[in-house]
């Protein structure tokens, strides 16, 4: 054994310690002071990649203050962090079901119309949806069809249909992409996707009917090589992962990310023929905001034309906002994946949230899927 | 003598695979892609985007806050615990320290999330993770004291008692000098602890305060970009110079250890 | 107040308040924040999810027909009623298991090297060991993460291994280094004269008497795998889950947290019966040798 410290070192140690502990209490007092000092920051908590820097840069300059986003890649994360008591936001992007329930908790604070002058650009097909009749609460933003994106030059090769979901769920399919394919970790997406395959209306509550949606999700999940909520974007424009289950402007994204990197291959998207969800997220106010009044001058600011537009050219998002098209790039203003064409949107359908017995039902059916 | 090289080569091939990814890792932070797949070109334009990446800034100043202030409270306690079970032998005690070590993390963070909210409704945040981090700290400092006491002549204390110190003078001018490296050792491993962890805070954290960890984990999933490459270079090389340091002002700390 | 009597156990009221001085603050703390916590756990699972997630009310609401509330063994009939439940738990112990074989297996040699080498070396070798390990977790993921993609491992049961084994071989060097360091040369050279050769030197004599240390790695191996998510959610792929990822996506996806905290429950008692037999088996090989 070491012989012991001489009692100089052993002082010496404890008045280190000691200030050590010291330093300790001042650093948090003072870091507690710091973040409670009001801070002229707009928090968003945002489905990631959903607003460019460029616009953010605008938004910031023209109000003078920041813009600061924490990001969500499932609505369901997004309420169970909600739930679990977070605080601190002051707008909230989801999606109409979820805007359903927060309004249902009463999460949400009253829009004050007459500060949002531009909600006249949103298209009237979009305006008093379902989940917010008279928009008391929301202001679309954006909408995404979930769909599937492919690595186009692979799948030619392979000589595999892109426009239907019987890509990701038919072994014949998948035999040539085993390993190769990712799908949304999202219970109501995917269970979605095979309802809607299998010809069913997705909010259909037969139990009968969910069995089979399972049973054909068990059946395809030896193929795929994993849940992916975002990295899937990644792995396509990198070229991993062939097909990927996922929005509409995550496809977009990957599909530049893989021309700017010079790949060898092209990816496409394209809503499959039997139909797909549509999710239209919107911007609402979550009732303990601190700042709404940032808030709603971020509303009027994103309800712009031109800076609505952003969110297409940049993102490649459907976009709500009729004084926005004008200034879309054509390319996405006619890419039917992005921006559905009439003919297309009937086929089309949105989530909407169940009943407590039938969700727990369903979650049950979701972790069945995981673990078999 | 051919043992030897046989010893020699498969440490080596351990050491290798220990460190060729972390080289990988340090490699690609300077690459100049994004997509992080293939060596494009050389850059240090990530190290720049980092410093002006005020999420990560604020993640790592809060860990650094967590594990200050949840080592030094481990510390503190732990070694009171550590103290009570070498002398006292309580039973209940020893249980209640030794288990949450030895606990899958994953059980501790779902107790003290349903604890916080259910129980005491309280909002997650920097409290939660502190008081979470202590909790699994004070076992690491509780053994280490109780070890190295363990190994002690008692007769030393007994002479202090009987020469009239009160168990106050005892404890600051003889057991505390004794017992010290391992004081030590058990804040710097709670420490360390308190800054890589990430299962339990990943529960206990409330939206808005995330630490290194955390940041890290969202930025493997959402944003896949050699930003984190330097984040970990950085990271490593700061550890680095702290464990030299550590090795150089108290060097039986890693033999204290285990 | 805080000062310890180290004399005898002498029930002086000094003695006694120093005695509650020292241990109570830990006590209490730890009985707040982790004994309680797990309580709420048990408790939890015998409930019905909330209607918005989190937990459904203890009380039955009166005049509220169609929300449950209440006790209810709904949750264990759930897991039970269905083997492949089980299954899963016995997939985890098996990666855990086989993380911690692989461990002893890379870590032996590194450790028997540093233990026989120069003392000037040896704090060297040792550092070189934890150095990896002083880098965030996630970040040590993260590099198999971009070296298995190209490789085509990503996504597999291999990577999950590679990946355990990698974050954890430092936990299974120390213990094993620290116990072997602290063998007789001695003994070795004894057997070496009687013309003992290498392998038998090794097996009969290094092996059994490191065993205390094996034993402490592969609990500091063994019980982190059990517990560590990230893994499995970020290097494995549809078939790969583990205990602790079904728990975590009860909690963050599904919002069922009576499901997820019947999980712990019988995950902390599955650990508790394997260290019970493993305690057992000690015992009785001590006792027969």
């Amino acid at each position: 054994m070491k012989t012991p410290f001489t009692a100089k070192d052993a002082k010496e140690k404890q008045k280190r310690k000691g200030s050590f502990a010291y330093l300790c209490v001042l650093g948090g007092l003072a870091f507690f002071s710091v973040s409670s000092q009001a801070d002229d920051v707009l928090h968003l908590y945002i489905w990631n990649n959903y607003i460019s820097d460029q616009t953010a840069q605008r938004f910031e300059d023209a109000c003078h203050c920041r813009l600061k986003q924490d990001y969500y890649s499932d609505n369901e994360e997004m309420l169970a962090k909600l739930d679990a008591g977070a605080v601190g936001y002051d707008i909230l992007v989801p999606t109409g079901n979820a805007v359903e329930a927060l309004i249902r908790r009463n999460a949400l604070r009253p829009l004050d119309k007459t500060r949002l002058p531009d909600i006249k650009n949103i298209k009237p097909e979009y305006r008093n949806a379902w989940y917010d009749p008279g928009n008391r609460y929301s202001v679309p933003y954006a909408y995404t069809v979930t769909l599937l994106g492919y690595n186009a030059t692979k799948l030619k090769e392979l000589n595999l249909p892109t426009d239907t979901w019987a890509l990701i769920f038919e072994p014949k399919y998948l035999e040539k992409l085993k390993g190769r394919v990712t799908v949304l970790n999202s219970q109501r997406e995917l269970m979605g996707a095979a309802m809607i395959y299998l010809g069913y209306d997705i909010q259909d509550k037969d139990p009968a009917k969910w069995e089979q949606a399972k049973e054909l999700l068990i059946r395809a999940k030896p193929y795929w090589a994993t849940f992916s909520n975002s990295t899937y974007i990644k792995d396509l424009a990198i070229g991993n992962i062939w097909v990927a289950h996922g929005y509409s402007n995550d496809m977009y994204r990957a599909q530049q990310d893989a021309l700017a990197a010079r790949r060898p291959f092209a990816i496409g998207f394209a809503t499959p023929k039997e139909g797909a969800v549509l999710a239209v997220d919107n911007f609402v106010l979550h009732r303990a905001g601190p700042r709404p009044d940032l808030a709603q001058r971020f509303m009027e600011f994103m309800l712009d034309g031109q800076n609505a537009a952003d969110v297409s050219n940049l993102i490649g998002a459907g976009n709500p906002n009729g004084a926005a098209i004008p200034h879309i790039r054509p390319d996405i203003a006619g890419n039917p994946a992005i921006f559905p064409p009439p003919s297309e949107a009937k086929r089309l359908q949105m989530i909407r949230d169940f009943d407590a017995k039938s969700r727990r039902t369903l979650s049950r059916m979701w972790t069945e899927v995981k673990v078999k | 003598m051919p043992r030897q090289f046989w010893l020699w080569a498969a440490s080596l091939g351990v050491y290798a695979f220990l460190y060729v990814p972390l080289a990988v890792v340090v490699l690609f932070s300077f690459n100049d892609s994004a997509l992080n797949a293939a060596w494009v070109g050389f850059t240090t334009d990530w190290y720049v985007k980092l410093t002006r990446n005020e999420d990560m800034l604020g993640a790592a100043l809060n860990s650094l806050l967590i594990a200050l202030t949840a080592s030094t409270v481990a510390t503190v306690l732990g070694t009171m615990a550590g103290i009570a079970m070498h002398r006292y032998r309580p039973k209940l005690l020893p249980f209640m320290v030794i288990t949450p070590v030895a606990m899958p993390e994953i059980l501790l963070g779902v107790s003290l999330l349903l604890f916080f909210r259910q129980v005491l409704d309280l909002t997650l945040g920097l409290f939660s993770i502190v008081v979470a981090h202590i909790t699994f700290s004070i076992g690491f400092v509780a053994i280490i004291i109780r070890a190295r006491l363990a190994g002690m002549d008692e007769s030393i204390f007994e002479a202090a008692r009987d020469l009239g110190a009160t168990p106050w003078q005892t404890f600051r001018r003889v057991t505390l000098p004794l017992i010290l490296p391992g004081v030590v050792a058990g804040f710097l491993m709670s420490f360390t602890l308190s800054i890589d962890d990430f299962v339990i805070t990943f529960f206990v954290a409330g939206v808005g305060v995330t630490t290194l960890p955390l940041q890290i984990y969202s930025m493997i999933k959402v944003a896949v970009t050699p930003e984190v490459n330097a984040v970990s270079t950085l990271l490593m090389t700061l550890t680095l110079s702290m464990i030299l340091l550590a090795s150089r002002f108290a060097p039986d700390v890693l033999k204290g250890k285990a | 107040m805080r000062g310890c009597s180290f004399v005898t156990r002498l029930p002086t009221t000094e003695g006694r308040l120093t005695k509650w001085a020292v241990s109570a603050p830990p006590f209490v703390f730890l009985t707040a924040f982790f004994l309680l916590p797990f309580l709420i756990v048990v408790a939890a699972s015998f409930r019905y999810p909330g209607e918005f997630g989190g937990l459904a009310s203890l009380l039955p609401l009166l005049g509220a027909p169609g929300k449950d509330a209440g006790l209810t063994l709904e949750t264990y009939r759930f897991f039970f009623g269905d083997l492949t439940y089980a299954e899963i738990f016995a997939r985890s112990f098996f990666v855990a298991g086989l993380t911690t074989l692989i461990c002893i297996l890379m870590a032996y040699p590194v450790a028997l090297l540093i233990a026989r080498s120069p003392k000037k070396r040896r704090d060297l070798m040792v550092l070189l060991v934890i150095l990896p390990f002083a880098s965030n977790l996630l970040i040590r993921v993260y590099a198999w993460i971009i070296i298995l993609g190209p490789l085509n491992l990503l996504y597999t049961p291999y990577a999950v291994v590679i990946g355990m084994v990698y974050v954890h071989l430092p936990f299974m060097v120390l213990p094993l280094y620290t116990n072997l360091e602290k063998h007789d040369p001695a003994l070795l050279e004894a057997a070496q004269d009687l013309g003992a050769n290498g392998w038998t030197r090794f097996w009969r004599i290094t092996f059994p008497l490191s065993l205390p240390g094996i034993f402490s790695g592969s609990a500091l191996v063994f019980i982190p795998v059990l517990g560590m998510f990230a893994i499995p959610e970020l290097l494995g792929g549809t078939g790969d889950i583990l205990v602790d990822n079904l728990i975590k996506e009860q909690f963050l996806d599904n919002r069922d947290w009576p499901l997820g905290s019947m999980l712990s429950i019988m995950l902390t008692l599955a650990v508790l019966a394997l260290a019970g037999l493993a305690a057992w088996a000690a015992r009785s090989r001590r006792g027969g040798a």
